[in-house]
């Protein structure tokens, strides 16, 4: 026994056929599409993909929120290949890295990683085909790219797929590694079904939701997508974190995905406003008018701003969850809600505590990580996986997260940070002798001691280090995700703390006197 | 008010600095403390405000108070 997305799909599509499953905008029109009619792209792409000799393959996505991307990435996770989806602001050496780490066969791109495409030809030798998330045609000159608009035709003379079992791998997510390589999270057909069963949120068909998070990340593509799919909700796409007010006034959702820096960006615009404005009238204003319920998760919210956003009739539920559990692990909800806490389990979770750390068990649980198996042992033990969080259960069954075991930086966008991986890079730099990443003030910070060969060597002064310093950094920056940005920087005169087996302790890499 | 105080105005609402306090050379995200969302979220207003329209590659590029104000005025004279 066990659940698969794509009964879930079909249950939605035969309940909620005519409701518009997905809306978005095309310069400042509305576009729709019901349920039925995605439906039919989803089969499509499906039959093409069997069609094109693609069973049980792993086919990679790359491109922000479409409904052209939805729609494959539903293709392929109801039939029988595995999705990966990978995040589309990050260096094309790593796309590329990751592509050929997850052994895809295939590819759907978007129209705007165009630039893209040479690099991913030449260097991903396993790709047999590359599908441009457009309906016009490819304008490529090779031959294995071509555009959604051929997969679909492909599928016409083609019978459809059987179903997936529950144990086969539906997806493959990256996330931040401690070792500083990112790991591919397995995660089959049930682990993503029970989560979208056991969040125990319901709504009313038509609930108008509005996402904002990127799509490849496992909290919106579970929770946003396919939750809301499975509600018969009519899921809005923010195109633009520059637009997301202007887009709260275009759908007026009434139910919002965010994480903790979102809704502090939002407070900072409510609370600069002119006092003499009634708060109904400014949240009107800002949140479009209908909005009552925003989940949070990602990273600690912190109480304050529920207490402050309920003044505006917005009620803010905080969640916890890692990519590894499908995402979510406990959630407050409306009428179940303790401010502060990351809210009860999920009735599919169990949770126990290794000397504070939570570990949690139950079908969401991933299978483990795309071959690194020594990871996987050292994260799954007995079914019981280590979350590397510590926390502890009230007496009314909350839980609460107090403390981390990994050594990974979560920033309030939710995205957990490996500063090894980010040192690794900045090494390189010429005047960089030594460095450890730290995150603070919503941002990191790198902490370098510089080269003192190279110091000496130009005759360098403490302002032409730290300009050199901060040029370098500027580079580092230009081609990375903000997430990954270095927003501060911080010279230290001498070198970093070491342990007897001289490893940096990381742990005392603030002290020292900087020399500004 | 002017172009420059009302940019300013807007930049004060996601920073402690006053906007009679703000230099051309400070920077977003290191001197004023903007997070990512911040500067995204300015840069919407900024765009409701003076009906101007944004290219979000572009503005990716811009780190300091001078740069803004200078692309600003350049989406001005082109609109």
């Amino acid at each position: 026994m066990g659940m698969l997305i794509r009964d879930i799909l079909e249950n939605s599509v035969e309940k909620f056929a005519d409701i518009k499953a997905v809306k978005w905008l095309q310069k400042k029109d509305i576009l729709e599409r019901s349920y039925k009619e995605l439906m039919e792209n989803v089969v499509a792409v499906r039959k093409g993909l069997l069609a094109e000799g693609f069973q049980g393959k792993h086919i990679a996505l790359i491109g922000v929120s479409s409904v052209e991307w939805i729609e494959s990435y539903l293709g392929v996770i109801t039939g029988s290949t595995v999705a990966v989806p990978l995040d589309a602001g990050l260096p094309g050496e790593d796309l590329i890295d990751l592509i050929n780490r997850s052994d895809s066969e295939g590819l759907f791109l978007s129209p705007k990683l165009l630039p893209l495409l040479d690099a991913v030809l030449a260097q991903c030798p396993k790709l047999r085909k590359i599908w441009m998330l457009q309906e016009e045609e490819a304008e490529a000159s090779n031959e294995k790219v071509v555009s959604l608009a051929d997969l679909k035709k492909a599928s016409e003379n083609s019978g459809d797929c059987d179903k997936p079992n529950p144990e086969d791998i539906a997806t493959i997510i990256f996330t931040s590694g401690t070792t500083g390589k990112s790991k591919g999270v397995m995660l089959t057909q049930d682990n993503l079904a029970t989560n979208v069963a056991y969040v125990r949120y319901t709504a009313e068909p038509g609930t108008v939701m509005l996402s904002v998070l990127p799509i490849h990340h496992a909290f919106c593509l579970v929770m946003d997508w396919l939750k809301g799919f499975s509600l018969g909700a009519s899921i809005c796409i923010n195109d633009s974190l520059l637009h997301m007010v202007r887009n709260m006034g275009i759908f007026k959702p009434d139910v919002i995905l965010m994480v903790p820096m979102m809704v502090e960006t939002i407070y900072k615009r409510l609370s600069a406003a002119d006092p003499a404005i009634p708060k109904a009238a400014l949240a009107a204003n800002v949140f479009g008018g209908k909005l009552k319920i925003i989940f949070t998760g990602g990273a600690h919210l912190d109480p304050f701003y529920i207490d402050k956003f309920a003044e505006y009739g917005v009620d803010i539920y905080e969640g916890y969850g890692m990519s590894e559990c499908s995402p979510v692990i406990s959630s407050n909800m409306p009428g179940d809600n303790k401010p502060g806490s990351i809210g009860r389990p999920l009735a599919n979770a169990e949770i126990d505590f290794d000397h504070g750390e939570i570990l949690v068990k139950g079908s969401s649980v991933m299978k483990g990580y795309y071959q690194m198996p020594q990871e996987t042992a050292e994260t799954l033990k007995d079914g019981w996986l280590h979350t590397g969080d510590k926390g502890y259960l009230d007496e009314d069954g909350f839980l609460f997260i107090n403390g981390r075991v990994k050594n990974l930086i979560i920033l309030s966008n939710g995205e957990n940070i490996s500063p090894e991986e980010i040192e690794n890079k900045l090494a390189l730099g010429a005047l960089v002798g030594e460095v450890i990443v730290t995150g603070e003030n919503n941002g990191l910070t790198a902490r370098i001691y510089p080269d003192m060969d190279v110091v000496q060597a130009k005759e360098l002064g403490e302002e032409e280090i730290r300009a050199g310093l901060q040029s370098f950094l500027d580079e580092y920056n230009k081609n990375q995700p903000t997430y990954r940005q270095i927003t501060g920087l911080i010279v230290r005169k001498n070198p970093f703390i070491r342990s007897s087996t001289k490893k940096i302790k990381r742990q005392e890499a603030m002290v020292d006197e900087p020399m500004k | 008010m002017t172009n420059e105080m009302q940019f300013k105005t807007i930049v004060a609402q996601y920073c402690e600095v006053k906007p009679e306090d703000m230099k051309n050379e400070m920077r977003f995200r290191e001197d004023l403390g903007f997070s990512s969302l911040d500067f995204m979220s300015f840069l919407g207003e900024l765009e409701d405000t003076f009906d101007v329209e944004l290219e979000e590659d572009d503005v990716l590029k811009v780190l300091t108070i001078g740069e803004a104000l200078e692309m600003l005025e350049r989406l001005q004279q082109e609109a």
